[in-house]
C-alpha cells in the first residue's frame, strides 16, 4: 500500500515543483510526496523550454531572484545533483537588424543597468566578435555575458533523480482533480481516480493546470495557455555557446553541448488554441516560418537538417510574471504557477523559495510582489 | 497555397497503388506520393513467384506484378508522384510533402498511409560494425541496384524473408554458409526452406550469434546453441568466416505519420499499429491505413486491403453507392479470407501445428533442420509412385497456393476448393510437359521417372541459377538436406516463356536415388 | 498512478552485466548498460529515457532502436515491451534540410 499522506504534498513533476522537492529534501525535509498528472517527469514545459537562464529581458519582479539563481545556483548545480546538466554561461545576445529593433534593445539594457544587471548594446562588428556565424544585415545587439542556457530535459530529471535518492515520494500519472480544507485548513488532495492524499502544505506547481485545481479552493490566478513550438537539428559542429534572441522575437534558441540547435518559435498566425492540453500537435506551417527567420540570422544553418519539432504549453500570466505565493485564505496552500514561458532558468531559485515557504522560512529573495491577490481592476 | 485531392495516398506500395486504382475506377482524382525514385514498394525487390490463387496474382514473380499494378495506375491517370516524401500529417487532413527543394501543402478529403514496414534490429556484440546488414537491404543492393552484397553470408532469422533473401543470395553468387534461428523451429513456409536446404545450406535452430568479429568490418561471426529461455549454452559455439551478416529478424509498421496525426494506436506482437476497422478507417475521420503499416502480412495481402479501403473511401464520399461498396468489399474480403487461412494464418502465429488438415503428421525435420526427411516424405498425398513420367509433389504444410492444379494441362494434379489443402496426384496420365514443376512457387514439384530401363531414372527439377548447365555435364545429385547422394548427369535443360525464368532441368541418376536426388551439382 | 518509489523497491538494484557496454543507440552513441542504469534511478518510460540519454533523439529518429530500448527497459522492469507506451512521433518524418523547410510557399509579412 503506497504512502498516501506527508508532510507536503507538491502538485506537479515539473521542474518547479521536482527543485521545490529536492531542496526540502536537503533541508531535512523527506516526507514529501510529487503528484505527477502525466505517465512521465517533466512532461510540460520543464522539457518544452528554449533551455535559457536568462537575466537580461526580465521583469524588475523577477530579475532579483533570477539573478541569485545564476550567481548561486546554476555554476554549481550539475556537481550538486550529480548529472551534468549542461549549464553554460558564455552570454545571450539578443539581435537587431532594424532602428525600431535597436530602439527596443536599448530600452530593455536601459531597465536592466538600472536594476544593476551587467547589459550593454553593441554594434554589428562587436556581434560578429562575439559570434562570427551571424548574418552581416546584423547592425547591433543588447549583450549580457552573464546570461547562459541549460538542458532543461536533464535538469528536472537530476532534480527528480536527486530527490528520489534523498527519500521523496512520486507518483505519476496522479492527475489532481481538487483540494479540500479540513477545520479551515488546506488537508486534502484529491485525484481524479478518487484517491485521497493529505498534507499539511501543498505546493501548487502544475503550469497552466493549476488554474482549475486553485479554483476547488475558491482562488483563481488569471492565466491563459498558449502553444509554442521548437524545432532541433541534427548534430552540427561546435558553433557557439552564447544563447541568442532576437529583437523582433521571431525565434530564440542556443546549440548544446551534444551538437543539435534547438530553437523555439511560432508562425505569428494564430496557433491551435482550441487544442487540447494534452494533444501537443504541431502545426504544419510554423516549422517553415521557424526556418525562414532562424536563416535570416544564421544563415550557415541553411543545409542543417531539422530531425524533430514539437510543441508545448506556456501558461501566460496576466501580467506577465508568476504568482509564487502563500495563500491567506487556505492556509497551507502555496502556489507556484503562471511562469509565462520563462519559468526554467528560475527554477532553481524557485525551488529553493518553496521549500523555504514550506518550511516556514524567510525566503532568500523579497518576491512579495509576486502575491496571488496583486491582480486588481484596472478601471 | 494548398492543393486539394479527393484522395491522399501516401506510399506508392502494393497497398498504396491498389488502393488508389480503385479510387480511380470509381471516378475519383488520388495523388500518391512515394519518396523513393521507383513505385512499387517492395514488389519489385521480390523475384520470386507470389503464392496464392489467380485472383491472388499467384505463380507471377513480384516484380511482374509490380508493373501491372504501375500499368493499371497509368490507364486510369493515377498520380503518382515519386521523390515526394511526406513530412508530415496534421489536422484537417494536411499533409506536407517535401518535392525537390521545397515543401509542398495539400488537403485530401480522404488520406490513406500506406507506409510499410522498416527492418528490425538485433544486438550482439559486434552488430554496428559494417557487414551486418538487413535481409531486405540486401534484396535491395541484389535486385534494385545489382550490387553483391557479400561473398560469404551468415542470415539470422528463419522467417520467410530470411529464407526468401537466402535463396536470392545464392542466385546472386553469394555462398550463404548457414541459416540461424534462436527459435527451435523454422517460421516461414517449410518449401522455401526446402529449397535452400537442397543446395547445401545449414541451419541452425535453437542458435543465435554471440558475436560479429572484425575490427573495422565483419570477417566472422560466432554462433552458439540458446536453451529455451534464450540463453546461450556453454560449450557449443560455432565460428565461420563471413564478409556479411544479414539479420531477417521481423518488421515494424512505419507508423509514426499515423501517431503523429493523432490516430489512437496499439501496441501488438506484429508492431504498433493504428486502431482500425475490418476496412482499414482508423480513429481519426477519413484517415485510413492498409498494407504492413497496420499490421505486418504479405504483399497480396496488402493488395487486397488496398482495394477495400480505395472502395470504402469512394463510397464515403459519394462516389458510389453503399450497395456496390458492400459487394465489393465482400468479394475482397472473401480473397483475403483465403489468403489468412492455413497454417501459417495470423492465428496460428507462434503456434506449434503437428498435422496438416488432412491429418498427416507435419515433418519435425523440415521444421527443425530445414528438409523433409527421407523417410517422411511418402506419407504425402502429392508423393506417388507409377510406371513412367509422373510428377512428385513436395507440399507439406497447408499454405493458401494453388496454381499447380491449373498448370497441368492434363489434370493430373488436384487441390480442390479449399486452396490451403495439400494437391493431391489423379490417375491421368503425365505427359512430363513441366508445367507444374514450373508453375510452383515453392518450387516443391518435381518430375520422376523412376525407371528408364537402363538401372537409372531421371529427376525433372526447377533450377534458378546461372550459369545453367549444359545437357551432358557431370556431376553430383544433392539430397534434400544437400547431402552428396549420387553421381549425376544433365540429360535435359528446357527453358520456355511459359515456364518465366524457372529453368527445367533433367538429370539420370541411379534408379534408387530418384526418390532422394533433389538439386544437381555440377563438377568443378 | 503508478509509485515511484515502490517499483523501484520491487525491481531491485541495478546490477551490471557483461554486455552493459554494448551500443543500442546508433545516432546518439548509448549503451544498454546506460540505459539500465537510468531504469534503476527512476527514468521508468521511454520518454523519460530519451530525455535523461537521448537515445532515440538523432538522425533515425529511433526507426533502428526504438523497438531495441522498448526491450531492455521492458526487461528492466520486468514487463512485457507491450506494457511500454512507445515515444511520440514528430514531424518532419525524414531529417530535412532547413532552407527545403523554409521554402514551403509561405512568406513572411512583412
Amino acid at each position: 500500500m503506497s504512502k498516501h499522506t506527508a508532510e507536503v504534498i507538491i502538485i506537479g513533476g515539473g521542474v518547479n515543483g521536482c527543485a521545490a522537492a529536492y531542496y526540502l529534501a536537503k533541508a531535512g525535509m523527506k516526507d514529501v510526496i510529487v503528484l505527477e498528472g502525466s505517465p512521465s517527469i517533466g512532461h510540460g514545459g520543464s522539457s518544452r523550454n528554449g533551455g535559457g537562464v536568462r537575466q537580461s529581458g526580465r521583469d524588475v519582479r523577477e530579475l532579483p531572484y533570477a539573478m541569485y539563481a545564476v550567481q548561486n545556483m546554476w555554476p554549481a548545480l550539475s556537481e550538486e545533483l550529480g548529472v551534468d546538466v549542461e549549464y553554460y554561461q558564455k552570454g545571450n545576445l539578443r539581435l537587431g537588424k532594424t532602428d525600431a529593433h535597436m530602439e527596443k534593445l536599448r530600452n530593455l539594457a536601459a531597465n536592466a543597468n538600472s536594476l544593476g544587471l551587467d547589459m550593454k548594446i553593441i554594434d554589428g562588428k562587436e556581434v560578429k566578435e562575439i559570434c562570427p556565424y551571424l548574418s552581416d544585415e546584423i547592425i547591433g545587439a543588447s549583450w549580457c555575458p552573464t546570461d547562459g542556457h541549460a538542458n532543461p530535459m536533464l535538469t528536472t530529471l537530476a532534480y527528480y533523480k536527486r530527490a528520489t535518492e534523498l527519500g521523496v515520494n512520486f507518483f505519476t500519472d496522479a492527475k489532481v482533480a481538487a483540494l479540500e480544507k479540513v477545520k479551515g485548513k488546506l488537508r486534502k488532495v484529491i485525484l481524479e481516480s478518487g484517491e485521497v492524499f493529505e498534507a499539511d502544505k501543498v505546493i501548487l506547481a502544475a503550469g497552466y493546470e493549476s488554474r482549475f485545481i486553485a479554483r476547488t479552493v475558491g482562488i483563481d490566478v488569471p492565466m491563459t495557455k498558449y502553444f509554442e513550438e521548437a524545432l532541433v537539428t541534427e548534430v552540427q559542429p561546435h558553433m557557439f555557446d552564447i544563447m541568442l534572441g532576437v529583437a523582433s522575437a521571431d525565434f530564440y534558441g542556443h546549440q548544446s553541448q551534444h551538437g543539435s540547435f534547438v530553437f523555439g518559435s511560432d508562425s505569428g498566425l494564430e496557433e491551435t488554441t482550441d487544442m487540447g492540453l494534452d494533444e501537443l500537435k504541431t502545426s504544419p506551417l510554423t516549422v517553415s516560418a521557424g526556418c525562414r527567420a532562424i536563416m535570416g540570422y544564421i544563415p550557415m544553418l541553411a543545409d542543417a537538417k531539422i530531425v524533430r519539432t514539437w510543441g508545448g504549453w506556456l501558461d501566460l500570466c496576466y501580467d506577465g510574471v508568476p504568482v509564487i505565493s502563500e495563500v491567506d485564505e487556505v492556509p497551507g496552500l502555496i502556489l507556484a504557477c503562471g511562469f509565462t514561458g520563462h519559468g526554467f532558468g528560475t527554477a532553481p531559485a524557485v525551488g529553493l523559495m518553496l521549500s523555504q515557504m514550506a518550511l516556514g522560512e524567510k525566503t532568500v529573495v523579497d518576491i512579495s510582489s509576486l502575491r496571488y491577490d496583486r491582480f486588481k481592476a484596472v478601471r | 497555397m494548398i492543393e486539394r485531392y479527393d484522395l491522399i495516398v501516401i506510399g506508392a506500395g502494393p497497398a498504396g497503388l491498389s488502393a488508389a486504382i480503385e479510387a480511380a475506377k470509381n471516378g475519383m482524382k488520388p495523388i500518391v506520393f512515394d519518396e523513393n525514385a521507383k513505385p512499387g514498394g517492395q514488389l519489385f525487390k521480390q523475384i520470386h513467384k507470389f503464392f496464392g490463387s489467380k485472383e491472388h496474382k499467384a505463380k507471377i514473380r513480384g516484380f511482374n506484378i509490380g508493373y501491372e499494378l504501375l500499368e493499371e495506375a497509368n490507364k486510369l491517370g493515377v498520380d503518382v508522384r515519386l521523390n515526394a516524401t511526406v513530412v508530415g500529417l496534421y489536422d484537417e487532413k494536411e499533409v506536407t510533402v517535401r518535392i525537390d527543394d521545397e515543401i509542398k501543402h495539400f488537403k485530401g478529403d480522404s488520406v490513406l498511409v500506406a507506409t510499410g514496414a522498416s527492418e528490425n534490429m538485433v544486438t550482439f556484440k559486434g552488430w554496428t560494425l559494417p557487414g551486418v546488414i538487413g535481409a531486405g537491404a540486401a534484396q535491395t543492393m541484389m535486385n534494385l541496384h545489382h550490387i553483391k552484397p557479400g561473398n560469404r553470408i551468415l542470415m539470422l532469422g528463419s522467417g520467410n524473408v530470411g529464407l526468401v533473401v537466402s535463396y536470392q543470395l545464392m542466385q546472386a553468387g553469394c555462398e550463404v554458409v548457414a541459416l540461424v534461428d534462436a527459435a527451435p523451429r523454422i517460421g516461414g513456409y517449410g518449401v522455401h526452406a526446402a529449397k535452400i536446404s537442397r543446395c547445401g545450406v545449414p541451419f541452425y535452430l535453437s542458435h543465435t550469434i554471440v558475436e560479429a568479429s572484425g575490427t573495422d568490418r565483419v570477417t566472422g561471426v560466432t554462433i552458439a546453441q540458446v536453451d529455451s529461455h534464450f540463453n546461450f549454452i556453454e560449450g557449443t559455439e560455432k565460428t565461420f568466416d563471413v564478409d556479411t551478416i544479414c539479420v531477417a529478424v521481423g518488421l515494424s509498421p512505419m507508423s509514426q505519420l499515423l501517431k503523429q496525426a493523432g490516430v489512437k494506436m496499439k501496441d501488438t506482437p506484429g508492431g504498433y499499429v493504428p486502431e482500425c476497422d475490418e476496412w482499414g478507417r482508423t480513429s481519426v475521420p477519413g484517415i485510413f491505413a492498409a498494407g504492413d503499416v497496420s499490421g505486418i502480412e504479405e504483399a497480396s495481402s496488402a493488395m487486397i486491403e488496398g482495394r477495400i479501403a480505395g472502395s470504402v473511401i469512394s463510397q464515403d464520399l459519394g462516389f458510389i453507392e453503399k450497395a456496390e461498396m458492400e459487394a465489393r468489399a465482400s468479394e475482397l474480403e472473401d480473397a483475403l479470407g483465403s489468403l489468412r487461412e492455413g497454417m501459417f494464418a495470423p492465428k496460428n502465429r507462434g503456434k506449434l501445428i503437428e498435422k496438416t488438415e488432412e491429418g498427416i503428421g507435419v515433418s519435425m525435420n523440415l521444421l527443425e533442420h530445414g528438409f523433409v526427411a527421407d523417410d517422411e516424405i511418402e506419407r504425402y498425398p502429392g508423393v506417388t509412385h507409377r510406371k513412367g513420367i509422373h510428377p512428385v509433389i513436395e507440399c507439406t504444410q497447408n499454405i493458401p497456393c494453388n496454381p499447380c492444379q491449373d498448370a497441368c494441362p492434363k489434370g493430373c494434379i488436384s487441390i480442390g476448393a479449399n486452396i490451403t489443402s495439400l494437391p493431391t496426384v489423379t490417375e491421368n496420365p503425365c505427359i512430363g510437359c513441366g508445367m507444374c514443376v514450373a508453375s510452383c512457387s515453392g518450387q516443391a514439384i518435381f518430375l520422376v521417372d523412376e525407371d528408364t530401363g537402363d538401372g537409372y531414372g531421371t529427376v525433372t527439377l526447377p533450377y534458378e541459377f546461372l550459369p545453367i548447365p549444359e545437357k551432358g555435364t557431370k556431376g553430383v545429385a544433392l539430397g534434400r538436406d544437400g547431402h552428396e547422394v549420387c553421381e549425376a548427369e544433365v540429360v535435359n535443360v528446357r527453358s520456355a516463356k511459359a515456364f518465366d525464368h524457372t529453368n527445367l532441368l533433367t538429370m539420370k541418376v541411379p534408379k534408387d536415388m530418384v526418390m532422394k536426388a533433389r538439386f544437381f551439382k555440377a563438377a568443378i | 498512478m503508478i509509485d515511484i518509489r515502490e517499483k523501484l523497491d520491487a525491481i531491485g538494484p541495478y546490477v551490471p552485466a557483461p554486455d552493459d557496454d554494448m551500443l543500442v543507440c546508433r545516432c546518439e552513441e548509448v549503451t544498454k548498460g546506460e540505459i539500465r542504469q537510468a531504469v534503476h534511478a527512476g527514468m521508468l518510460t521511454i520518454e523519460e529515457i530519451r530525455r535523461f540519454l537521448r537515445c532515440g533523439m538523432g538522425l533515425c529518429q529511433g526507426q533502428t532502436c526504438g523497438k531495441l530500448v522498448k526491450g531492455i527497459v521492458a526487461r528492466e522492469l520486468h514487463v512485457s515491451p507491450l506494457d511500454i507506451e512507445p515515444a511520440t512521433s514528430r514531424a518532419p518524418m525524414r531529417p530535412t534540410e532547413m532552407r527545403i523547410l523554409a521554402r514551403d510557399g509561405g512568406e513572411a509579412h512583412e
